[in-house]
Order: C-alpha cells, then sequence, then structure tokens
C-alpha cells in the first residue's frame, strides 16, 4: 500500500496509534515540545484528529462487539507469542506449515475482501472492520491474482482437479472484476484518485497510488488482450510522464505530503512495465529518469535516501519498495547500476535478518536502530527481493533467506486449525504488525500485505522447483562403489 | 606453549576432545574457559540446533550416574580415541581437568569482563576456540600469538554456518580449515587448509559432521604443534573483499545437499536428518 489523499491518510493511523500506546510519561513529554514549538497549532489539530480517529476506531469494537473474541484472541496470542519465542540461529530452517495451504488462505482472504462492486478492502480491523475499498491495492493486486490464476495448483493440497479449476477461475474473475472497478475511477486526466473509495469529496490524483494501478491495468491487458485496459494504461503512463520534474522525481500536489519520494522507484517499475507492452520510448525514459534520481540518493551504506515521510516513522514497507522498484526496474531495462544497488540494500537487510532472525519494523538512515515489531508487509516483500534477487543471481543465499523468512511469515498467519473461532477477515489475513499491537496499522489485517505474502509463496514455488530441476540436471552420476574405494 | 581452551559448556565433546589430545601430545592447558551449562540461551539454541529428543539424550549421556565406560555416553564416536581414559571417557572437561590437573572457570560470555580477565590471569600464547561466543577483539589481543578456531570448510570460499551443507549445494570440495580468529567471520589467518574426503560408509549429514570435527581436533593438534615448533606460519586469506559468509541452511536446501552427498559416495545416504549433531557448527 499506499498512498492515500493527505487528508484522509490511513498510513497516518499509526501515528494515530502511538498516542494510546501504555507510555504516558513520555507522551506528555512529546506533546509538550510540540505544543511549544512555532508549528504547534497545526500539530495540535493534527493531535486531536488522531485521537478522535483512534476514539472512532476504538468504539468500533462497541458497534460489533462479536469481534472481541478475534481481538482477545489474537491479543492474547501475541502475547505469548512475544513473551516464550526464542529466536536462534536455527529459527525458521525448518518447515513447519505447507506452503500450499499458506498460499490457499491468503488467497481466499483476499476474495472475501472483494466487494461486490470489485473493489477490495485496504484492511480489516479487530475493531471496526472491514475498511472501504481501495483503488490502489486493488490495483495491484490483480498480477497477484492472475499469477495465482495461472498457477493455482500450487496451493493444491488436498484440493481435487475440479476444485483447482475453481480456484483458478474465481482469482481469475476476481482479478476481472477489480480491472472493471478501476475503470470507474480513472480521472479525465488518466490519473487515479488517492485515498479510499468513497471518503473525498472531491477525489484527488495521486502519483504513487496511479503507479501502482498502472501495474494492474498492464496486467490486465496482458492476461485478457482488452484493448480497454491498454487504452486506459497508456493515457496514465502519458499522465505520470507529463507531470514528472526535469530531475526525474514526482513532486508536487499530487504527490504524498507534496514532496518527491524514492519509493515512487515501484511508479517507474509499472512504467517499465507498460513501456515493455507499448514500446512507447516516451514511458520507458520516464521511468529510467526516475530511476536515474533514485540512485543519485544511494549512500554508501546502501540506504536509499529520499524517503521523505513527514511524521512517520520509515517503514521496512518503504524501505523494501525502494529497493523492489529499482531492482524489478532495473531488471525490465538491464540496468545494472540499478539492480547492484537494490542488491547492496537487500544483501545489508539479508544480513540483519539472517543474524537476529527479525527484521525492525522501521529503519533510521543507514540502516540503524528500528522498532522492534515486525512490519510483515516489509517482511514480504524482502522475501520477494531476495528470491528475484536468486533468480537473476543465482546465489543461494538470497533463496535461503527468503525460505526463513516465508516460513516466519506463515506462522503468523490465522489459519482455520488455529483459530476455529475466527471470522471472516482474520483468517489468512496478514497483520500489519506482529505483534498486532506495532506501530504499523495496528489491530489490522491488511490486504497488501496479503498481497505480497501471495507473491514471495508463489516466487518460491516456481524457484525452488526450478533449482531442484537445476541441481539435479547438474548432479554427476553417481560413482560405482569400486570408484571410490 | 601456554594453551588455553574455550568451550562452549562444560559437556563439550569437542571442547574436552580438544583439550584431551593436547594433553596426549604433552601440551597440558593452562586452563580451559567454558561457559555455564545451563544457560537459558545455551539450552535453547541446542533444542534448536539438534532438537528436543537429541538434546535430552545429549543431556542424559551427560549427566547420567555411573561409570563412564561405554561408547554410548558419546554422541560423536569418531571423538573416542581423544576421549578415552583409562577409566572410560571423559564425559566433561572437569573430569579431564582434575586428572591433567588444569583449572577450569565458568564465565556467562566469552567477551565478559570476568572472561578476560580469567584469561588474562592465564596469560596463555593461544587460545583455542571450540564454540561459543562471536569474540570481540578484546578477547582476541589477549594471547599472544592468536586464537585458533577449526572451521569445517575450505575458506575463503565458505564461511560462517552450515558449513559442510553449503560446501556441498555450492559444489565446492568438501574440507576443514584451522585458521587464527579475527573480529570478522571466518577471515582470519590460515594455517592449515585441507580437502576432507567422506568415508565410503558415510551415513548422513550428521555423521558427516561428526567425522570433520574429529579430523578438525586432529587438524587443531597438529597446528600447535606446527606453532610450538616454528614449522607453521599463518598466511592471510586470499579474496577477502568479497562476501563469503554463509548462514544456517533451511531444510529445503539441505535436502538438495543430501543428494549431491549421495552422489559422491559409493552407496546411499540415510534419511536426512536435519537435526545438527555435536560440536560448533563451523
Amino acid at each position: 500500500m499506499a498512498e492515500p489523499a493527505p487528508s484522509r491518510n490511513i498510513k497516518s493511523m499509526p501515528s494515530n496509534w502511538r498516542l494510546l500506546e501504555p507510555d504516558p510519561g513520555s507522551r506528555k513529554h512529546a506533546i509538550k515540545i510540540k505544543m511549544t514549538s512555532p508549528e504547534s497549532a497545526s500539530q495540535r489539530k493534527s493531535i486531536l484528529t488522531s485521537a478522535a480517529r483512534a476514539l472512532s476506531e476504538a468504539t468500533g469494537l462497541l458497534r460489533a462487539p462479536q469481534r472481541a473474541i478475534p481481538l482477545f484472541s489474537r491479543l492474547a496470542s501475541d502475547q505469548l507469542r512475544t513473551t516464550v519465542s526464542h529466536r536462534h540461529l536455527y529459527s525458521y530452517a525448518s518447515t513447519t506449515v505447507p506452503t500450499e495451504n499458506a498460499l490457499r488462505s491468503l488467497i481466499e482472504w483476499i476474495l472475501q475482501a472483494q466487494k461486490a462492486d470489485g473493489g477490495i478492502a485496504a484492511y480489516y480491523s479487530l475493531l471496526t472492520g472491514y475498511s472501504n475499498s481501495y483503488p490502489e491495492v486493488t490495483g495491484y493486486i490483480i498480477p497477484t491474482l492472475y499469477d495465482f490464476a495461472r498457477n493455482p495448483e500450487s496451493a493444491t493440497g488436498t484440493q481435487t482437479a475440479g476444485e483447482i479449476n475453481s480456484s483458478a477461475e474465481k482469482a481469475r474473475e476476481a482479478a476481472d472484476r477489480a480491472t472493471h472497478w478501476l475503470y470507474s475511477l480513472q480521472l479525465p486526466t488518466g490519473a487515479f484518485p488517492g485515498g479510499l473509495h468513497g471518503q473525498a469529496v472531491k477525489p484527488s490524483p495521486s502519483i504513487f497510488n496511479t503507479g501502482q494501478i498502472l501495474q494492474g491495468l498492464v496486467r490486465a491487458h496482458i492476461e485478457t488482450g482488452s484493448a480497454e485496459s491498454l487504452k486506459r494504461a497508456v493515457a496514465v503512463g502519458d499522465w505520470l510522464a507529463a507531470i514528472q520534474l526535469p530531475d526525474g522525481s514526482w513532486s508536487g500536489e499530487a504527490a504524498y505530503q507534496g514532496t518527491p519520494h524514492t519509493y515512487y522507484s515501484m511508479v517507474s517499475w509499472a512504467l517499465a512495465q507498460l513501456a515493455a507492452v507499448t514500446r512507447n520510448p516516451q514511458h520507458s525514459a520516464a521511468a529510467d529518469k526516475n530511476i536515474d534520481w533514485v540512485l543519485e540518493q544511494v549512500k554508501p551504506s546502501g540506504w536509499f535516501d529520499g524517503i521523505n515521510l513527514r511524521s512517520h516513522p520509515t517503514y521496512l514497507h518503504f524501505v523494501a519498495y525502494v529497493i523492489q522498484g529499482t531492482l524489478e526496474s532495473g531488471i525490465l531495462h538491464q540496468r545494472t547500476d540499478a539492480v547492484q544497488a537494490a542488491a547492496k540494500a537487500a544483501w545489508v537487510l539479508l544480513r540483519k535478518f539472517e543474524t537476529h532472525k527479525r527484521l525492525a519494523g522501521t529503519y533510521e538512515p543507514d540502516f540503524t536502530s528500528g522498532q522492534q515489531f515486525a512490519c510483515l508487509t516489509g517482511n514480504a516483500q524482502m522475501s520477494c527481493i531476495w528470491l528475484r534477487l536468486f533468480e537473476i543471481t543465482g546465489d543461494p543465499r538470497y533463496l535461503n533467506a527468503a525460505l526463513k523468512m516465508n516460513e516466519l511469515l506463515k506462522q503468523t498467519l490465522p489459519s482455520k486449525s488455529r483459530r476455529p473461532r475466527a471470522i471472516e477477515g482474520v483468517i489468512g489475513g496478514v497483520a500489519g504488525s506482529s505483534p498486532i499491537w506495532g506501530a504499523y496499522q495496528p489491530m489490522r489485517f491488511i490486504s497488501w500485505g496479503n498481497k505480497f505474502m501471495a507473491d514471495a509463496l508463489m516466487l518460491e514455488q516456481r524457484l525452488t522447483r526450478q533449482f531442484e530441476k537445476k541441481f539435479e540436471q547438474e548432479l554427476p552420476a553417481r560413482p560405482e562403489a569400486s570408484e571410490c574405494a | 606453549m601456554r594453551l588455553a581452551v574455550l568451550c562452549s559448556s562444560p559437556y563439550s565433546e569437542t571442547g574436552c576432545a580438544v583439550a584431551a589430545r593436547l594433553v596426549q601430545l604433552g601440551h597440558i592447558p593452562v586452563g580451559a574457559l567454558t561457559l555455564p551449562s545451563w544457560d537459558r540461551n545455551t539450552l535453547l539454541r541446542k533444542v534448536g540446533q539438534w532438537g528436543v529428543k537429541n538434546s535430552f539424550r545429549y543431556a542424559v549421556a551427560k549427566l547420567a550416574p555411573g561409570k563412564p565406560n561405554t561408547s554410548s555416553r558419546i554422541r560423536n564416536p569418531y571423538l573416542e580415541s581423544a576421549l578415552r581414559n583409562r577409566e572410560g571417557i571423559f564425559r566433561s572437561v572437569h573430569e579431564l581437568a582434575a586428572v591433567a590437573g588444569f583449572p577450569v572457570a565458568t564465565c556467562a560470555s566469552q567477551n565478559s569482563p570476568h572472561a578476560i580477565a580469567q584469561l588474562r590471569q592465564w596469560s596463555p600464547d593461544l587460545l583455542i576456540f571450540t564454540g561459543g561466543n562471536i569474540l570481540k577483539d578484546e578477547i582476541l589481543s589477549v594471547p599472544r600469538l592468536g586464537v585458533l578456531n577449526s572451521h569445517l570448510a575450505l575458506l575463503p570460499e565458505i564461511r560462517g554456518m552450515s558449513s559442510p551443507e553449503w560446501s556441498l549445494l555450492c559444489n565446492i570440495p568438501l574440507g576443514i580449515t584451522i585458521h587464527f580468529m579475527d573480529a570478522s567471520i571466518d577471515t582470519g589467518r590460515i594455517l592449515i587448509r585441507r580437502q576432507f574426503v567422506p568415508a565410503t560408509d558415510c551415513e548422513s549429514f550428521p555423521d558427516l559432521r561428526n567425522r570433520m570435527i574429529a579430523e578438525g581436533v586432529e587438524l587443531i593438534s597438529q597446528a600447535v604443534a606446527g606453532l610450538a615448533q616454528g614449522t607453521l606460519a599463518p598466511a592471510p586469506q586470499p579474496d577477502c573483499e568479497k562476501d563469503h559468509q554463509y548462514f544456517v541452511m533451511h531444510d529445503q536446501l539441505k535436502v538438495l545437499a543430501a543428494r549431491r552427498l549421495h552422489q559422491i559416495l559409493p552407496r546411499p545416504v540415510a534419511a536426512l536428518n536435519t537435526h545438527q549433531s555435536g560440536g560448533h557448527n563451523g
């Protein structure tokens, strides 16, 4: 996810929730500092707004008390996990949750989160239930659904052939409906609006969200041959190219918080995908130009500066966005500089994960200290990045780390067997944070978490199959006993 | 030469075997420094490494009362010759120390001030590392010559963890390297670098690892002898800028590595036991 319109920014919720964290002393201190600063009026307003939102979320439970059971169940299980879990060098080195079962749960969660009109909810909150549909996430879930539809046997488990075909058909149909819903939202300029559907009086365009939706439109065209999807995707590409700044960045009103961001490399990736279809040099050049700008922000440590999020910590989700967008653009445009920059940052995080068996939920510049909760979406994105690096470099250490990360993720996934009383929106949902009260999307199961985790598991299955096949082919003939004696 | 041994626990077979082998060769250690046997982190790591059943069996083998006169008390059968004494086998470094006459000290961490002070008091020329913590600069600078380690792969090709498995997966010859430790992982100067050809009756990864550990104990004693006689000189590792560090291997990849082991042996490797066996995991 995600970049809603600033006034309806669901990504600002974590900062809202920090008001509820059990540290009243430091909170008072923080507020006191803010109140005496020159921007105190606006900050006071922001705090009040945040408090109102947090209160609104909290009262959601009163409106639907049946959610109390999964809420307290999850709180208890995460507290237990936090208390007794002991990570060591051998953590996650064995498979305890079958990948196909987890994948099936993830896709079923997404299908349940899809509304009748085709839009997919941003999240399921343990306090307020499903959110409104979220155009951005709906857009970039489309490739995930088509990937699943192309290879439904990756989630077979004990399913029959008929059930497999049915799963594929459902996923494809969901992707088609999502695409058609997005058609209805496109603005005359070609852009798409930010934020949750139906919340803004006047939809305002969002560069990032438009870029993410572009991924879905391009894929829909590739899968279905739809001229409509292509026409709309081209309109998106033209708009993105037209508003790009001369230095290659995107800024202005349609940029989040009005500033350029390096994680808009994801937009470049979408443009590169479009250019691969249209062969339009304008789209291709815009993607390259942005990657040039992103690479100028790389520090010697491998850290990408310019994530530029005011009033948010730098969640792993955004760090991974920068890396993923740079890597995928580099692969599509055969740019060694981009791939190397992405690989350097990815390797820093791989070492951290392998050494501590966790990634921090947030990072400070140069990958220094971060908050000690897990941003599960960021974890899943890193798994995707490592798997892609394995695919292009052949270095099995990337695959090894991804297998362990996927195992970690699978162990946090609520399953039917573990949560017999859980209600829809919980089973198969990827929590924003682990523990669930962590700073990133607390108390929520988020659809883009499911998207990235499903991507990671499907990549894992595809690449491990390929690797095993190649490995078998390269094995020498087994020597006879006499030869070794 | 004044030698001291660092052990991951008083019951570490590898630590005890190294010390015992040195005693057999006439190099009585000036002391052995061990981590506590009931440390929570160590126990949990061992359970993660070996599994509950194997960890329990190990504890029983080491702690059960009675004369330790059977080889069933050894997890790594290839260390038996080093651990054997007149009355049976040494089950702990304490038992060996009582016979050979050297002190044993326990520390919560090998990098702790207490450990550093104890080592400074012993004033060793050479420390032999057989398992425990990642050593920091302060402890590395205590011995005059350095800290020796036996790594279960050829350096610099495969550094870090699960090294025999990674060697097989990456199609690099199996090997053992005796090297001085520095502040990075397995990047120190090399004393002995030797290929390891598994015997034809090698049964599994744990068995392979046990054999390599035993070979490492022999090579450590050779290295000590070479240093004492001045016939061995360490050489810096080539290609140190390149990152060759590997991490604990996931079971799914171990299955593939086992297939490679199966291919280089004349008869099938038994069902893969994914839990590590014995000693450190270099």
